[in-house]
């Protein structure tokens, strides 16, 4: 019980303690009073003590008796009164008691002081996930996976039973409050040192950006990671120093961006996501006409990117209050209609159009709109974007060609951020690349590793690489060949890439070629398999094996002799 | 005027001048102090401090201290009296523990209408 747990028993129970101090005090006064009668028949006055001890039990209805000698008729009398006083304030101060424990704010505040002590337990990095749902608890479980611990703030009770039975291990202490109270996110230790970083992805802009402030008055150290749809909140975001923005409808975009100009890119990007394979068929989509469903947040970013791409495009709103505040050039493109009527798409051209899109914020009208246009034009390419992660199976079924899902790409645009930033910062040198140079990497990925390469990232540090750092440390020079050494044999390789190489922070070296040579701190992020991971971790931390790889022989003292008469 | 203060105050000052009057008089004989008086004392000190139970300012919690200091050597003392009171009489001995036990609560609600009076001084209003 914390303190203040503590002080709410305590202000509950004055009354009752009182009640029952003086109800005890009168009737002890009372057998001080009256006369008693001893076996011989002379006249006794009970002492102080036998009063207390008498009232004790009889009040609590354990009833010894008449004790020290038989009660006298004035006595007994009183007994009666003062079994009524007592017995009924006995029961009293244990009913308040115990709809005290019933109470909502005692329990709440019982439950808050667990909630604290729970996560100043956790003693290692942990990031504290603001509302539970669908997209969070994704995040909660890659997170888990991966050894980082979660905290979360829910404001419904129900979603916090949720949680509860999900019975995540470890375990995620859950705290029932606002997220916006910097009260909360204190007690979900904001301010700890293992505190890494604070995820807010709720739909409303203003809350995430409300958060974002706070969290950031209250920690300027703390990661965030904050949703945001609209550019006004995006800017705002980065000028309060939020390190992760993140923007869905953009992220699709630049999905349909990639699709059309570098089909490659986008497989290895969902590669890294853990979205697809090597060796899937490309999502390339061709040039022509398309149309768009639907000019809300997702429309207006499309709209950008297919101007950007010179490709004709119509959208179709039926919402009025969209229509304001728009340039010429976006009127020109616009229709205003129902995307789901038939003649409206037929007006629209579908019938020579070659993709479209239905992009509105209706599950419903959006399979309604693709169900239509497919009937028109059977040869279009189909994409949707889905709300609800519940009408997954539906989406399934409706055989569309693209599904775009704003909380599935949350999902991984957040844990790749916080879980591993080193591959988030890999794909964000990525995207500047073009078409040819994925091409290429996506054969010598195939090549080398297979089509579903593991990611594996390496900090040349005391803790993570001993034996290197300490050689490097001697002033020796160790080549990046040095780690891709096979452990049988020393003449061969194992199958590995090297992706990116960061140095002092900022100095990223993209593919770097294997005769780099190595220094301390360096980050180094490879693609390669099981296999290779285990022979580089030997050589990173093994003496024996790392003597093996850099010299080509075993380490023996024999030979440490031999050396030295050379 | 201030209702709850009056009572405060009222139980705050009568534990301590309850716990003079029994202390007062002779150290070696417990003849001198009335058992009744002690018993009186007891209670109103319990009294006193569940009052002060609750309070989270800091002098609260200096004067909840200071009762339950007082409390546990009054209780002291007469647990004390009465296991001496049913083995044999009253000694000297024991007579002394019991006022000395008893002298030392009275340190303690001095202390605490000391730190009373100091925080009604304090009080703007």
């Amino acid at each position: 019980m914390n303190n203040s747990s503590l002080w709410i028993v305590l202000q509950r129970m004055r009354m009752p303690f009182l009640v029952l101090v003086i109800s005890y005090t009168i009737s002890i006064i009372g057998f001080l009073l009256i006369d008693g009668m001893d076996n011989q028949g002379n006249i006794y006055q009970m002492n102080i003590f036998d009063a207390f001890y008498f009232i004790t039990y009889t009040a609590t209805t354990i009833g010894f008796g008449e004790i020290p000698y038989e009660f006298t008729y004035h006595q007994r009398v009183w007994a009666s009164v003062v079994v009524y006083l007592v017995v009924l304030s006995w029961f009293y101060s244990i009913g308040s008691l115990i709809s005290l424990l019933q109470d909502k704010l005692f329990l709440l505040e019982i439950k808050k002081a667990k909630f604290v002590k729970q996560v100043k337990n956790i003693k290692q990095r942990y990031i504290i996930i603001l509302g539970y749902n669908y997209t969070t608890s994704e995040i909660i479980k890659k997170a888990l996976c991966e050894g980082i611990r979660t905290v979360v703030i829910e404001k419904d009770k129900q979603k916090v039973d949720h949680l509860l039975l999900e019975n995540f291990t470890p375990y995620v202490p859950a705290l029932e409050g606002d997220a916006f109270d910097p009260k909360a996110l204190e007690a979900a230790g904001i301010k700890s040192k293992y505190c890494k970083a604070v995820v807010s992805l709720f739909e409303d802009d203003a809350l995430n950006l409300r958060i974002a402030l706070t969290s950031k008055l209250l920690n300027k150290h703390v990661t965030l990671a904050v949703k945001s749809t609209t550019q006004n909140h995006t800017e705002n975001l980065y000028d309060i120093g939020v390190e992760i923005v993140e923007n869905p409808f953009n992220i699709i975009a630049s999905q349909i961006q990639m699709a059309l100009t570098a089909p490659n890119l986008l497989k290895l990007k969902n590669w890294i996501h853990k979205l697809g394979t090597l060796d899937t068929p490309l999502n390339k989509l061709p040039h022509g006409k398309y149309i768009i469903c639907g000019y809300g947040r997702m429309g207006h970013s499309i709209y950008d990117v297919l101007q950007k791409n010179n490709i004709d495009s119509t959208f179709v709103e039926i919402d009025k209050s969209k229509f304001i505040n728009l340039t010429k050039d976006e009127e020109s493109h616009l229709i205003m209609g129902n995307g789901d009527d038939k003649d409206m798409l037929i007006n629209a051209g579908v019938k020579d159009a070659i993709s479209i899109i239905a992009g509105t914020n209706d599950d419903t009208v959006n399979l309604s709109i693709l169900a239509t246009a497919k009937k028109l034009n059977p040869k279009i390419i189909t994409m949707a974007r889905e709300n609800e992660i519940d009408d997954f199976s539906i989406f399934n079924h409706a055989k569309i060609d693209y599904v775009f899902m704003p909380s599935k790409i949350l999902i991984n645009k957040t844990s790749n951020a916080l879980i591993n930033p080193f591959s988030d910062k890999f794909i964000q040198i990525l995207e500047k690349q073009n078409e040819k140079w994925a091409q290429h990497l996506v054969r010598v990925l195939i090549e080398t590793i297979d089509h579903n390469p593991k990611l594996y990232e390496l900090t040349l540090n005391k803790t993570d690489s001993p034996q290197v750092f300490n050689t490097l440390n001697e002033n020796k020079k160790i080549k990046l060949s040095l780690l891709k050494t096979s452990l049988r044999n020393h003449h061969m390789s194992n199958n590995i890439v090297p992706l990116l190489l960061v140095r002092n922070h900022t100095d990223s070296l993209l593919l770097p070629a294997w005769n780099t040579l190595l220094e301390k701190n360096d980050k180094i992020l490879f693609a390669c398999d099981e296999n290779a991971i285990e022979d580089l971790e030997y050589i990173c931390q093994n003496i024996y094996e790392f003597h093996y790889a850099l010299n080509g022989e075993e380490r023996t003292i024999l030979n440490k002799f031999k050396r030295k008469t050379k | 005027m201030n209702f709850d203060k009056v009572v405060a105050g009222f139980f705050i000052i009568l534990a301590m001048t309850l716990n003079f009057g029994f202390v007062y008089g002779d150290i070696n004989d417990l003849v001198a102090h009335s058992k009744y008086e002690l018993f009186a004392a007891i209670v109103i000190n319990i009294i006193a401090t569940i009052l002060k139970l609750g309070d989270k300012t800091q002098i609260g919690s200096v004067l909840l201290a200071t009762s339950l200091v007082a409390v546990i050597q009054l209780v002291a003392a007469a647990t004390i009296w009465a296991i001496a009171g049913y083995s044999d009489s009253a000694s000297i001995e024991i007579s002394s523990i019991v006022i000395s036990l008893s002298v030392g609560a009275l340190l303690a609600n001095i202390t605490s209408v000391i730190l009373y009076i100091g925080e009604t001084l304090k009080s703007k209003r």
